[in-house]
């Protein structure tokens, strides 16, 4: 074997490691803090023992010294645990929890290929003195009966479980021996194709429909007409399932937060019981990928701002454990996350007086608001309820960048809250980016395309049913203003001046009207990016190529509205 | 000397690990290398399938590298068949149970092509001899 080959083989090797070696780290904050409710489960101190022996034995072959130094004494460690020479407390779940977190900054390394080492010397310590001071309580215990003791068998290294039953951690293992895995660069160039595909599929349909309306008769118009049809069913199948390739479950994120969880109400004083449902809710991974930081900072929002310390909710009459819940589920085109808490709940009046003082509404704007409209001053940049700032969450930023980054996914945000009995906030994401439904407007000359999911009315309308309302032009539809935007006006494009109809576009509480000249239907389009030159364009998302071959602008609602405001401040 | 074809199982539940020894093998000029990622479903191969070596890592879920050449031994069409055991310290216990199942030898994580090709020699030339 050459060495190029050779060096090829290793660093594949390495990616391997650093893949499956994080999987089990992963896995082992999820076992660890099992653990710690219940101590005495053989099984997974031995699932723990494993994980952590097999990522040692990995990086020794790889020569990853530092991964091999902090496995090895943690391993030690959790032996003494498994053979019942130690019993796991907080303290000693710490200093192993610290040993974990090291691993995962020295893996960052392994990944980053930087070289670069840790001082391993407090996690070592504190590791080192758990383990003297076991051995210390064994001697004196075990003081004058050293020729009973039979070291041959407690030391069966891994034996202990080969007559258990299988556990939980086993089964999971076991599961996902039949899958291959792929550079995402490859999938996302099949999914590229397959766009193209798709695009190509539309025109061919509607090219065949236009041959069909001219040739009608003609045995081969129905062939092509056929074939075209198989075609399509064809290509959406397969559509869908380029795209379940890309789907990862949302255990991937939520894995992460009995972790934080525990650590934060540690922290804090407080007792909290994480709930996780819908774990197996499959979402496109780019959606993973970006959906997590919104997540941590919306429940250290619940932790640190909503639930109550143990005190206070006993004097609720409440039990001194609060309860969070992270839940999932698809419904529709749509997977939904919700973030639940049984605290104390958003006051009202709290957000009304901050938002007079940060001068975001007077009190007569609040008047006419909603509850709901009130509540989402939360998501206004600068905007924070907490009275002291904690090093939890309470800086002022993060809900407004929590907000823009799920809308950036084009998804929503909704609160629902309650005063003393919690607050729940559901985040709607779509299941895929590539691909959305739209609803093709026109503006003089051109198309543009407008998301589905945010249009919920469609109205004609006559030239008098517009208004002016302080100077700004609204639109009265069932009993509600809507304010108005010219499309025209707006992109700057030119308008024939017909002007028959208003799309009532929503995105959050928020809700416009844009006025266009003519509807040409609805469609599904692959969003194409529109490059890094034009990526900050206000008001557009990105571009699509229609059945006919046309480009077509996709509007950015959000953004839309952005301009509105700043057309009106002009 | 053993056949450079010869047929060699390869036991352990990481498969980082399954393919760093595959890899060490490949060194040697043993090509011929199937898996497996525990003791039991390496069970289920061995006696659907003709192997010529087996090398297992210990600790492992469900049934452990120790069970497994428990297994093997005490199958009359398995228990001739060479077997390397991997371990991850010389826990002189632990060589003593593999010694008294039947172990032809061990050898102890980290190891290189060189260590294992000993290891591997040594078994050969016993049998041989």
């Amino acid at each position: 074997m050459t060495e190029a080959a050779q060096n090829d083989e290793m660093e594949e090797i390495i990616q391997d490691f650093i893949i499956e070696s994080t999987e089990l780290l992963d896995g082992l904050d999820q076992q660890l803090i099992d653990l710690e409710k219940t101590p005495d489960d053989q099984d997974l101190l031995n699932a723990i023992f494993r994980s952590v022996h097999t990522i040692k034995g990995a990086a020794g072959f790889l020569a990853f010294n530092q991964i091999v130094d902090v496995a090895h004494i943690t391993e030690g460690v959790l032996n003494k645990l498994r053979q019942g020479e130690l019993r796991a407390t907080p303290a000693i779940m710490d200093a192993i929890l610290n040993a974990v977190d090291m691993l995962k900054v020295l893996m960052s390394h392994v990944k980053a290929k930087d070289g670069k080492e840790e001082d391993l010397s407090q996690v070592l310590a504190a590791l080192q003195d758990i383990d003297v001071s076991a051995e210390k309580a064994n001697d004196e215990a075990g003081k004058g009966k050293e020729d009973i003791a039979t070291p041959v068998e407690r030391q069966d290294e891994g034996g202990t479980q080969a007559s258990g039953q299988e556990s939980s951690q086993q089964k999971i293992l076991k599961e996902d021996s039949e899958t291959i895995r792929v550079d995402i660069k490859r999938l996302d160039s099949v999914l590229n194709m397959v766009g193209e595909l798709v695009l190509g599929r539309n025109r061919l349909m509607r090219l065949s429909a236009q041959l069909e309306d001219r040739y009608g008769e003609e045995e081969l118009v129905t062939f092509i007409k056929q074939t075209t049809y198989n075609l399509n069913l064809i290509t959406t199948d397969l559509q869908l399932s380029v795209m379940k390739t890309r789907m990862q479950p949302v255990s991937k994120i939520f894995s992460r937060f009995p972790r934080m969880v525990r650590d934060l109400a540690r922290k804090n004083g407080k007792e909290i019981d994480l709930v996780l449902e819908g774990e197996e809710t499959e979402m496109d991974k780019t959606i993973i990928e970006e959906i997590g930081d919104p997540l941590v900072h919306l429940v250290r929002n619940a932790i640190d701002h909503g639930l109550e310390g143990p005190e206070e909710r006993k004097s609720a009459g409440k039990s001194a454990a609060g309860t969070l819940t992270l839940s999932a589920y698809h419904k529709g085109n749509n997977i939904f996350i919700a973030i639940k808490d049984d605290g104390r709940g958003m006051d009202i009046n709290r957000i009304k007086s901050k938002a007079m003082e940060k001068g975001i509404a007077t009190f007569d704007d609040m008047e006419r608001m909603s509850e709901k409209e009130i509540l989402n001053f939360i998501f206004h940049p600068g905007f924070s309820t907490a009275s002291e700032v904690t090093d939890i969450s309470g800086r002022g930023v993060g809900m407004d960048v929590v907000k823009s980054n799920i809308a950036k996914l084009n998804g929503s945000i909704d609160i629902e809250t309650s005063r003393g009995n919690g607050s729940e906030i559901e985040l709607r994401l779509p299941l895929t980016l590539a691909i959305i439904n739209v609803l093709m407007v026109g503006v003089g000359d051109e198309t543009y395309a407008i998301p589905l999911s945010t249009v919920i009315e469609i109205k004609r309308l006559e030239g008098h049913e517009i208004k002016t309302m302080d100077g700004r032009e609204v639109v009265y539809s069932r009993n509600i203003i809507y304010p108005l935007i010219r499309l025209s006006d707006l992109i700057g494009a030119g308008s024939a001046g017909q002007n028959a109809y208003v799309v009532i576009i929503a995105f959050g509480e928020k809700q416009i009207a844009v006025l266009v000249d003519s509807l040409l239907g609805q469609e599904e389009v692959v969003i194409k990016s529109m490059g890094e030159y034009l990526s900050d364009t206000a008001g557009i998302s990105g571009a699509t190529i229609t059945g006919d071959g046309k480009v077509v602008l996709i509007i950015d609602v959000m953004g839309l509205s952005v301009g509105m405001e700043r057309m009106v401040m002009q | 000397m053993f056949d450079q074809k010869m047929k060699i199982l390869v036991v352990d539940d990481f498969p980082t690990m399954r393919r760093i020894v595959r890899n060490l093998l490949k060194e040697l000029g043993y090509l011929n290398v199937d898996e497996a990622d525990d003791g039991s479903t390496a069970l289920t191969k061995l006696r659907n399938e003709k192997f010529d070596f087996i090398i297992s890592d210990w600790n492992m879920p469900k049934m452990t590298g120790l069970d497994l050449l428990k297994a093997v031994r005490e199958d009359s069409n398995l228990k001739d068949i060479p077997f390397l055991m991997v371990t991850a310290e010389a826990q002189k216990e632990n060589v003593v149970l593999a010694v008294q199942a039947g172990v032809n030898n061990y050898v102890v994580k980290p190891f290189t092509a060189v260590t294992l090709k000993e290891k591997m020699d040594k078994i050969i030339e016993k049998l041989g001899g």
